[in-house]
């Protein structure tokens, strides 16, 4: 599978190389762009894993709606790039340190993993199905619909919490707007909208 | 002749042998629907059209193509370059792979699956992706050419693309409903007896007023509404880098009517199981129907008149949404109810 | 998912379903929806309640054991549901003059009421992150209702940002757990801490995230600097909720996750909450001394408040988790009653903050300065009345627990609760004996006027009848410590 590993390594870099990017690019419009370069590469990893619909899913959700929205405020906002830049050295360290903090927990971890800590000794909860039987599409919904419906449900609600939300924080009845009322519109009949009169001649309205 | 095809299509020249055989006659159709467009249009205005190049003007496309290739690209001034460059190529990109996964036809005289380059389990998703990444070339376009009707196009144009996304994903997912599969080659087999377009009607109609709204088309081209705001998102564009948009915005034209042939008219399928239609190749009619939905693009931007943005949007989001919303949920209930749900 | 799963879950379908058909309602029906979407709302919350309290299957798991019933988290909701209840009923007359009339606003309390009812009952670290979600996305919209308030819009916008912080960090420790345990189901998570053997760091450090995240949503320090910020931006009633229900209810879920799945390593995370609980008890009491505004004081003072409360729960033993819902019980009480009386703080129907208003109020509304006075006696803890059993519950468990580390926590607990007394004491000092400067608004809603004489009547009958609420919590907490 020469063509896989390729694959692999191509669409790793590029995910990686873009993900730099997003901090290091000097225009916050280019660093979406490069966002977005990068949930696609990684859209390709999971294609390779077999993992076809969450890659599908990645990029229509993520590329095509989300990343839209982040594109949309950053170009409006129009950003001072070099104001930006100005807190830099100012909250490095503050950065550093929990970067740093971070780093060291991830790899005593990691650290710990290799050295045999975690103790795995119970079955997975949820096997994956063999792939040959049943298409990854399958195999989710085959989970999400019946064991996890509490969860699929609550997502729903939180989505609803965020509509709503974002309604009351938006909305704002405005005065002097005209509005269309198509309904009034179209129901609008001649006897309404036209008034005949008989004009004598010579003599106005 | 039939053993070049074969070889093209073994293992090694699988990819480049159907690669080429999709994309040169698509080019082609491409070029030759701007040519149509201008005849239609014409037509319908009681005027000729082109009819000076070669035989019934039938060379015109070329004549353009050359005319295109040899002027002058020209970047303006602050506007950011690589961007401005690459985003004509992604719209033209993004317009040619998703031919992918569109089947064409099935069986038949040199493949024993359906005629298709990547027959994969998530092809509708697939295309779904793709046409959704489609607004990135807008959208790039209109921010790096650092110029006002540009960027107020492309915002018009994403704000649009978006919003008929959602009513198109969910007729979507109406009509994966009744097949059971992401499958295209499944969506076209599971229509060999009954079209969708008959039980669907009104999902057909959402759906191909979604597709104009998608593909910037009139009576939804706002984004170019050259009465307003000059030539919307490609204002600054010139040369190759134009006729990129304008080749990769016809194959879009032409990839939705493929894409709506698929789901509603059959896909490869005679319209009835009489014999001497059956005779016809399939790819022949998948051809035919996506000409057809195609002459209803041209006649449509030829007859209505163009949406303003407020209506626009009311009808994605306050009639095209809550209708196709219902729509599946009024499936999926028939459905269960008498028990035709798919893989049950 | 069966009939039953749903039949136990009654109490939160009825919720969401509540939701929904308001929803609708006020969406066709508009601004003239506001008041009775709220009446109708608290209405819910009561049934709800009730249906908790009936509830009709065997206590167990549910929801293919991502949700628990059992005497514990029933008696967490009807605490949140009664609690959520009055908040709204103490908001209803703002709803006209305050909130713009928006039929939105009593939804919001239902979505976060709902939050917090699944936050409670979580098994799973994915139901337990998704209840916080809906309950923290809620309040970020309603502490930003009055958006043409610059200083509420700071405080929404300032909620959000450290609240999404804080979800992170429950997000990434819950990710280490998982590596650690290969499950998210807290049966499992306990199940490999058992076989772990000692081995445990992992989860350890996935833990401490966690405690970190919860720690925000109760606003312990070191995570409090969100608290005065939106107490002070968010219109008052909405700050009596912010103060009530998701503290409780975050509080409760502090309880069940560490006792639960974690109830191996009480060693090591006490000394973590001991830590987090001095500290806050620390600033909360000092902090708030300089404070002049009387919502800024009041987040101070929950700061502490909630100190006190993890000291029940450093303790780790049945007795401390009893101390820390009596405590949390009589707190939610005490300022629920305390905000009735900030919100009739009104001069010319606009709303004061400045506790320097409260001066003299003894004179103009003696009722009401009678009920503020038991509310912060109750609150400094002063023996006959309900806040000093709750102090006292959590000292003793302290104490009885034993160890260096818990009677240290004790003794401070005790010393920062005089320092405590001196600003509640100068409030009633200023009620009693200062003179008035203006008259306030003389017409009060009668719903602030009930809220505030119901908690304190309530501050006495809870002293009178301790042992029946201490029974209860003595019943609700021996689930915990069964398995």
């Amino acid at each position: 599978m020469a063509i896989a590993a390729l694959s692999f390594y191509v669409f790793a870099f590029i995910t990686l190389f873009a993900a730099v990017n997003v901090i290091f690019a000097r225009n916050p419009v280019h660093s979406v762009l490069f966002l977005i370069l990068s949930f696609f590469s990684s859209a390709g990893l999971f294609v390779l894993m077999g993992a076809e619909f969450l890659a599908m899913v990645l990029v229509i959700v993520y590329v095509g709606a989300v990343a839209v929205l982040f594109l949309f405020v950053v170009m409006m906002l129009d950003v001072e790039v070099v104001a930006s830049r100005k807190g830099v050295a100012r909250y490095a360290s503050v950065g550093g340190l929990v970067g740093g903090l971070l780093l060291v927990e991830l790899v005593l971890i990691v650290g710990g993993r290799v050295g045999g800590l975690p103790n795995q000794t119970a079955a997975p909860v949820l096997p994956i199905p063999e792939m040959a039987e049943r298409t990854n599409t399958q195999a989710l919904g085959d989970v999400l619909y019946t064991d996890y419906i509490l969860l699929f449900q609550t997502a729903g609600m939180i989505l609803l919490v965020a509509m709503v939300g974002a309604i009351v924080l938006t909305l704002r009845k405005r005065s002097g707007v005209k509005r269309q009322n198509i309904q009034k519109q179209t129901l609008r009949t001649i006897d309404e909208a036209v008034e005949l009169k008989k004009v004598e001649p010579g003599s106005g309205l | 002749m039939v053993d070049i095809v074969k070889f093209l299509i073994n293992p090694f020249g699988t990819m480049i042998g159907g690669i080429l055989m999709l994309l040169v006659p698509i080019l082609i159709g491409v070029a030759y629907y701007t040519y149509a467009e201008r005849r239609v249009i014409a037509a319908a205005q009681l005027r000729k059209g082109p009819n000076v190049v070669g035989p019934f003007g039938l060379l015109q496309p070329f004549a353009d193509a050359v005319k295109l290739l040899f002027k002058e690209t020209i970047v303006p001034a602050g506007s950011s370059r690589f961007v401005f460059i690459i985003a004509p190529m992604l719209t033209f990109v993004l317009a040619m792979v998703a031919w992918a996964v569109i089947p064409v036809g099935e069986g038949g005289w040199f493949a024993d699956g359906p005629w298709v380059i990547a027959d994969i389990n998530v092809g509708v998703l697939y295309l779904f992706a793709i046409s959704s990444m489609g607004v990135y070339g807008i959208i790039m376009a209109g921010w790096a050419s650092n110029s006002k009707y540009p960027f107020i196009g492309a915002l018009r144009s994403a704000a649009q693309m978006v919003s008929y996304e959602v009513s198109m994903g969910l007729i979507i997912v109406s009509v994966i409903v009744c097949v059971g599969s992401f499958n295209l080659s499944d969506v076209v087999r599971a229509q060999k007896d009954l079209w969708y377009v008959i039980p669907h009607f009104p999902l057909f109609i959402v759906f191909f007023v979604s597709i104009l709204a998608e593909t910037n088309r009139a009576p939804f081209d706002l984004p170019e509404g050259e009465s307003e705001i000059v030539a919307g998102f490609f204002l600054e564009y010139s040369s190759m880098s134009f006729a990129l948009f304008f080749l990769g915005e016809y194959a879009n034209m032409l990839l939705m009517c493929a894409i709506t042939t698929v789901l509603f008219l059959g896909g490869w399928y005679a319209p009835f199981d009489v014999a001497w239609l059956t005779w016809i190749p399939g790819v022949i009619w998948f051809a035919l129907k996506v000409c057809l939905l195609a002459f209803v693009f041209l006649w449509v931007r030829a007859t209505v008149p163009r949406y303003r943005y407020d209506q626009l949007m009311r009808l994605g989001w306050k009639i095209f949404l809550p209708f196709t919303l219902f729509w599946v949920i009024a499936t999926a209930g028939v459905l269960v109810a008498f028990g035709w749900l798919p893989n049950a | 998912m069966t009939h039953l799963d749903l039949i136990a879950f009654a109490p939160e379908l009825l919720m969401a379903a509540a939701i929904l058909v308001f929803i609708l309602f006020g969406a066709f029906t508009g601004d003239k929806a506001a008041r009775p979407v709220a009446i109708a709302a608290v209405v819910a919350m009561l049934i709800a309640a009730f249906l908790v309290a009936n509830q009709g299957t065997d206590d167990g798991n549910f929801f293919n054991n991502l949700v628990a019933i059992n005497d514990f988290t029933g008696a967490a909701k009807i605490l949140i549901l009664l609690v959520s209840a009055a908040s709204l009923f103490l908001a209803l007359p703002h709803i006209a003059r305050d909130i713009n009339k928006r039929f939105e606003f009593p939804l919001l309390y239902l979505f976060a009421t709902l939050g917090m009812m699944i936050l409670v009952s979580a098994q799973d670290l994915m139901t337990l992150y998704l209840g916080l979600e809906l309950m923290s996305l809620s309040l970020y919209v309603l502490a930003a209702l009055r958006r043409e308030l610059v200083r509420a819009s700071e405080a929404g916008l300032k909620y959000f940002v450290l609240g999404a912080l804080s979800s992170g960090m429950i997000l990434y420790g819950s990710s280490i757990i998982y590596g650690y345990s290969g499950a998210t189901n807290f049966d499992l998570i306990a199940g490999a801490l058992t076989a772990s053997d000692g081995n445990n760091i992992g989860l350890l450090v996935g833990l401490v995230f966690v405690i970190a995240g919860l720690a925000f949503k109760v606003s312990a320090v070191p995570f409090h600097m969100w608290t005065p910020d939106v107490y002070q931006g968010a219109p008052a009633a909405v700050t009596a909720f912010f103060a009530g229900a998701p503290k409780l209810a975050a509080m409760m879920v502090f309880v069940r996750v560490l006792v639960g799945p974690f109830g191996d390593l009480t060693a090591q995370w006490q000394q973590v909450i001991a830590l987090i609980s001095m500290a806050s008890m620390i600033l909360g009491a000092f902090a708030a001394l300089n404070q002049r505004n009387i919502k800024r004081l009041m987040a101070y003072s929950s700061i502490a408040n909630m100190g006190y409360a993890l000291i029940g729960l450093a303790a780790g033993t049945p007795e401390g988790v009893q101390g820390l819902m009596a405590y949390m019980t009589i707190y939610a009480v005490m300022t629920l009653g305390t905000f009735a009386v900030i919100m009739l703080m009104r001069r010319e129907d606009r709303p004061l903050e400045n506790i320097e208003d409260l001066a003299g109020l003894i004179n103009q509304k003696p009722r009401m300065a009678a009920a503020m006075i038991i509310m912060m006696f109750s609150l400094s803890g002063i023996p006959p009345l309900a806040g000093f059993f709750g102090k006292l519950m959590v000292f003793m468990a302290a104490i009885n627990e034993g160890s260096s580390l818990m009677i240290a926590l004790a003794v401070v607990g005790a010393l920062t609760s005089v320092v405590a007394a001196f600003y509640y004491l100068r409030i009633i000092k200023l009620m009693v004996f200062d003179p008035q400067p203006d008259e306030l608004d003389h017409k009060d809603a009668r719903e602030w006027s009930i809220t505030a004489g119901v908690a304190a009547a309530l501050l006495i009958v809870l002293t009178l009848g301790f042992q029946h609420l201490h029974a209860w919590f003595v019943g609700a907490s021996a689930v915990l410590f069964t398995g």
